[in-house]
This record gives structure tokens, sequence and C-alpha cells, in this order.
């Protein structure tokens, strides 16, 4: 009797003590809520191998493989990329610079073998599609909670996991999604799943991440798929050998490497 | 072509066993390609017929690497194969620096399809500028040596022999229609003595930043387009010249010169500029000894890349002058030329549309290139385009009777 009257004023003190972080939760905003997935520890720097399988609506398959690198240096961000398939883009690489402060736009460089020469891209290729595939080269970015405004829409349970619902609009005009919805895992702070809203406010195309590792206590998203329902066009993205806090050299992001390989 | 297919074996014996001596099976890949070219304005006469093989046969690690190019073409219209080893080299890799040795093309500038500072390999124009600039720029035997200190090159070059431009030969559709019937060639000087003296060296500072890259070089070289120095013989009864004899020479050439380029609000600037010191210009003036002079010359673009609704737009405008200018030479004091690029893709990359053209300011003509590239599958590409020449006169008017329609087939592994 001693012994349930213990364990009930035990449930009781936890109870109370667990309110502060409940009452926490539920108040958190929907920008805090992208702010935690925003600055989610990710490693200091990250390597592995991309794979992005392109699907059409009649089920035909290309495949595009490349080797990627990212490195924090402070505010800035450095990512290299180096396509190995198909073998009529191999050897062609992709330099990105970004920065947190959301006014300063990305520096983007490509290599490409047949014309020899590293050369500087316009960062306003952001809302164009990642080399045929699903994905704008905005959407494979880090794209700053400062661009949007949030909204919680509200909590619920997809594919087993407790998400918060967040909806985004974008702060520039003519950006080109007016809308996104985010599920947020809660506690892990990874999105599970992202629609996202043409610039006419039809729906486009969701992203449903399929698979999540833990490396060390760090979460990386390991199979995504980006299905455009406007095209009936998919993208299955598969990403492996992968390491963290590997300690690339600064070195790797560099005119040396986008042409010499890696 | 018995002795020109054991040739080729031959090298490529060599090339397999002189990279199995490293003890490492090297990564074998490259191209096949079908190429159909027709002269629209004749009767559809074929202007190309052509297959190649282009084989990259590489191995890197991380402190020693190599690559071998050769490359086949067969033509329809001809029993011999054309081939050759297009780069042959060996890299060795320390922390700050880079040694390649052997040949090798060497690519500079920011310009798109124009030779400003891109001087260092000189340029095959036997078919004009049609083919790939992968092909157009062949590769010389060097040593390049690149210094790294963080995002900053110092690049050093040193080509033993020279290597000069290779034109089309004279019964070529491609060939300059620049002389007179009544001009004779003598080809007896155009070559170069290869010989320590002789070599060529070159210099480059680059670097990529957050608001600008830039490059610096300079260069002490031959000119790779030779000067034409004209012998004009006089008829006595009519004391006016009735011929003349057109001796191509190369001389030595320095030039020093620069490029950038930046993005201001999505735009991408680029400019890039040579200044040439005291490059051989060809002269009507018949006092002057084999019709040539020394003038300084400019050469210089500036450039910018957009997008407009997603496709990819690039403008340029490219200006050749000649410095302390006098009457009668031959060039111009300015040449204006201006290319556009526009190209777009469709169904998720599956499709691209290409439209580039050379734009002549001064005599009203162009080259005009739309192409159409659709991927098969992972690897095959179709590509359907035309070069249409516009204009009676000038780099591109010269050659109106040319237009083609071209399909290429291209298989990559």
């Amino acid at each position: 009797m001693l012994h349930k009257r213990f364990k009930f004023r035990n449930i009781i003190l936890l109870l109370l003590l667990l309110i502060p972080f409940m009452s926490n939760a539920q108040d958190l905003t929907g920008k805090e809520i992208i702010e935690k997935v925003y600055y989610r520890d990710d490693g200091d720097d990250r390597r592995g191998k991309l794979t992005m399988i392109l699907v059409n609506s009649r089920g035909d398959k290309r495949v595009r493989e490349i080797k990627q690198f990212d490195k924090d240096f402070g505010a800035t961000e450095k990512k290299i990329m180096f396509f190995t398939a198909p073998a009529d883009i191999r050897e062609t690489s992709f330099l990105n610079w970004s920065y947190d402060d959301p006014a300063k736009d990305d520096d983007q460089w490509i290599y490409l073998p047949a014309l020899g020469k590293v050369k500087r891209i316009s960062s306003d290729s952001k809302d164009d599609y990642f080399m045929g595939s699903d994905f704008t080269y905005d959407d494979l970015g880090d794209r700053h909670p400062d661009e949007d405004t949030h909204k919680l829409l509200r909590t619920e349970t997809l594919e087993g996991e407790e998400c918060y619902v967040v909806e985004s609009l974008p702060k520039e005009e003519g950006y080109m999604y007016s809308k996104t919805e985010t599920w947020v895992i809660k506690d892990k702070w990874i999105g599970l799943q992202k629609k996202f809203y043409d610039e006419d406010g039809d729906y486009l195309k969701t992203l449903k991440v399929k698979e999540y590792k833990d490396y060390d206590g760090i979460l990386v998203i390991t199979h995504s798929q980006m299905h455009n329902a406007q095209k009936d066009h998919k993208t299955i993205m598969k990403y492996k050998d992968i390491e963290l806090n590997a300690g690339i050299g600064s070195n790797y992001f560099t005119e040396r490497m986008m042409s010499r390989g890696l | 072509m018995m002795m020109n297919t054991r040739n080729l074996f031959i090298i490529l014996i060599l090339t397999t066993v002189s990279m199995a001596g490293f003890g490492q099976t090297p990564e074998i890949h490259g191209y096949l390609r079908n190429y159909t070219g027709a002269l629209t304005g004749q009767n559809g006469d074929f202007s190309i017929v052509q297959n190649t093989l282009d084989l990259d046969i590489e191995k890197s690690t991380l402190d020693i690497a190599f690559k071998a190019n050769p490359y086949i073409y067969q033509y329809a219209h001809k029993d011999e194969l054309d081939y050759g080893l297009r780069e042959a080299y060996i890299d060795l890799y320390t922390d700050n620096m880079d040694i390649r040795l052997g040949k090798q093309q060497i690519i500079w500038g920011k310009a798109d399809g124009v030779f400003i500072t891109d001087v260092v390999s000189p340029k095959d124009l036997r078919e004009f500028l049609l083919p790939d600039f992968d092909e157009i720029r062949m590769g010389i035997t060097a040593a390049k040596l690149d210094y790294y200190i963080g995002n900053n090159t110092f690049e050093l070059v040193w080509a033993p022999v020279f290597v000069p431009t290779h034109y089309p030969e004279e019964n070529s559709i491609w060939f300059p229609q620049e002389y007179p019937d009544n001009f004779r060639f003598d080809y007896s000087q155009k070559d170069v003595t290869a010989g320590l003296e002789n070599s060529e060296i070159f210099f480059k500072y680059s670097r990529l930043s957050q608001t600008l890259d830039i490059e610096l070089m300079a260069g002490y070289m031959w000119d790779d387009d030779p000067a034409v120095h004209t012998r004009r013989y006089i008829n006595q009864q009519t004391t006016q010249p009735d011929s003349a004899v057109v001796t191509p020479k190369h001389h030595r050439l320095s030039l020093v010169g620069g490029s950038f380029s930046g993005e201001v609000e999505g735009v991408v600037l680029r400019s890039e500029a040579a200044y040439y010191m005291g490059k051989k210009f060809a002269t009507n003036d018949m006092s002057i000894q084999d019709g040539i002079v020394d003038n300084d010359y400019l050469h210089y673009l500036v450039g910018a890349d957009f997008i407009i609704g997603g496709a990819n737009v690039s403008l340029q405008f490219i200006q050749e002058a000649i410095m302390d200018y006098k009457d009668p030479l031959v060039q111009d004091e300015f040449s204006n030329t201006m290319t556009f690029l526009v190209n777009d893709d469709y169904f998720n990359n599956r499709l691209t549309l290409e439209l580039f053209a050379y734009i002549g300011l001064d005599n009203e003509d162009a080259l005009i290139r739309p192409k159409a590239t659709y991927e098969i599958h992972s690897g095959l590409n179709l590509i359907a385009g035309a070069n249409l020449f516009t204009g009676t006169e000038g780099r591109f008017g010269q050659y109106n009777e040319n237009d083609m329609a071209y399909f290429k087939l291209r298989y990559d592994f």
C-alpha cells in the first residue's frame, strides 16, 4: 500500500515537472519549430554518395550519381558535388558557398569538362530543377527561416511519428512557391514530409522522407522521394557511404578540386 | 591503311602498358559518335560523315594521376583514319602544388566561344569553329605548375615546342576566301624550329572569391596565327602589281591580359582582355618590306549571363582594336562581334534546346547555330542542329554557301 502511494506520488511529481516542458512544446511557434530544424546538429562536415533516380509517368528511369562534400565555415557553408554518372556528365562539378545571412545570395560555380574551365553561374538558378530531378537548387539547400513567415497549423501523427505541421509563406514576391507545409517530427526536428504549392497557389509536389538514420546522435536523411503531381514525375534520392565530422579539408572547396576531382 | 592501323594499335598498346606499370587498373571512359552533316545550299552534299571513338584512360590516387585521351576519326570518304593523342600527361600532387607533365589542353579566360586570353593551347580550325571546343583546342606538350594559397592559384606553363593553329587546306570549303587567284602561297617558312630558345612561357594568377573571380596572365609566345608576308610582283607594262607570293610566318609575341566575373543582382558580369605588344599585321603599303608592320593590339570582351523564364541567356560583345592604326592596313582598325546564347531544358532535362550565334557587326554577317539534344537513354544522346551563315563577306559571311544541317548520335560510357 505504501509502495503504491509512493508510486502515485512520484507520478504526480513527474507530471508537475513535465508541465513546464509540455507547455513549452505547446507554445512553440511555427518559426521556432523551423529554426529548430534549420539549426539541428548536422555535424561540422559531411561526405557521401547521392543517387537520384528520375522516374517519369511511364515508369522510365534515369539515374544520376554524385559524390558530395560539404563543410561549415562559421556563417558560411561550402558544398562541392562531383557528378559521376551518367557518363556524359562525368567530371562535371558544382561548387556552392551559401551564407547564414538571408540577404546574401549564394556564390555558385560549375566546372564543365568539355569547356575545361570553372565558370561562375547566376544564383538566380535557385528555382531551376537540379539535373532534371524534381528538386530545385533551392530545395536542396538550407532555406533560412527568416526568408518565410511561419505558422503552426496543428499537430498530427504521420507514419507513426508525432509531427508539427507548419505552414511557411515566402516574404519574397514572385518566389517559385506560394506556400509550403512541413511535417516536423517532434523532438527530432526533422522534416518528415513537405508539400509545395506553385506560384498560383495550386498543389505542386510532395517530398517524403522514407528513411533517416542516426550517426552518433546526428540524424541524416538517407532516402527521400519528391513526387511532382502536376507532371506525375518523381525523383528518388538515396544517400549512402555517409561520413560525418570526417575532417574534410578546406582545400576541397576550391577551383583546384573542381577541375581535378576527388 | 594497314600501316595506319598498325601504328594505332601500337599507340593503344603502349598507352595501356604504360598504365599497367602503375600497378593499378585504369578507368576507361569515352564516347562513340556518328556525325553526319549535309550542306543544305549545295544540293545536299555531305560535308561530313564521321565516326569517332574518343577514350579517356585515367587513374588517380592522392598524390599521382595520369590520363591519356586517344581518339580516332573515321571518315566515310577517306580510307585513312585520323587519330592521335589529344592529351597524355602525368600529374603529381602535393599539399599546395600540382605539376602536370605531358601533352595537355590548357584553357584560360572567362569568354564563351571566343579566344582572348585563352592562347596557350592552339586551335584546330580545319572545320572553322564548328567542332566541339574540346576538339578545336589542341593539346600541347608542356610542363604546368600550379601553386595554391587558399583560393589563390599561381600557374606557370612552359611549352618547349611551339604548335601553331591548324588552318583548312586550300581545297577545303573552310579555306578563307581572302586572296585573289593570282596570289601564290609559299609555306617554306611556316615552321618554327623546335629548340629551347623557341619555347613558350606563360603565367597566370587566378582567384575565386565571394564577390569577384579574377585572372591575370602574361605570355611570351609565338603568335599562333602566322603573319602573311606578301611580296607583290609588278607587271612591267601596266606598272601595277599583277601577282603576289604570300609567305605565312610565325613571330614572337608578348602579351598581358586578365579577366573577371562577378554577380550583381542575379546577373553574372564578365570581362576579359588581352593586350599584345608588337603583333604583325599585313599592310597594302607596297613601300613596306614584305607588307608587314608592327602594331600593339587589344582584344577584349564584356559579357553578361542571366536567367529569363528559366532559360539561360548569355550575351558578349567582343572588340579587336589595332593601336596607332595607319592606313592602309589590310585589317580594319576595329573589328566588332557579338555572341548570343540561349538554352533551356524540357521534360526533366531530357530535351535541351540551344541557340548560339556569332554576329559580325562590321559586315552584317553571322553564324547561327540552333541545336536540340535529346537524351534517349542515360549516356545516349541524339543531337540535331544547323550551322547557318548569313551575309556575303566577313569572318562568317564568306562561308554563306556552307549552310549545314547535321545530326549526331553519341554514346558516352
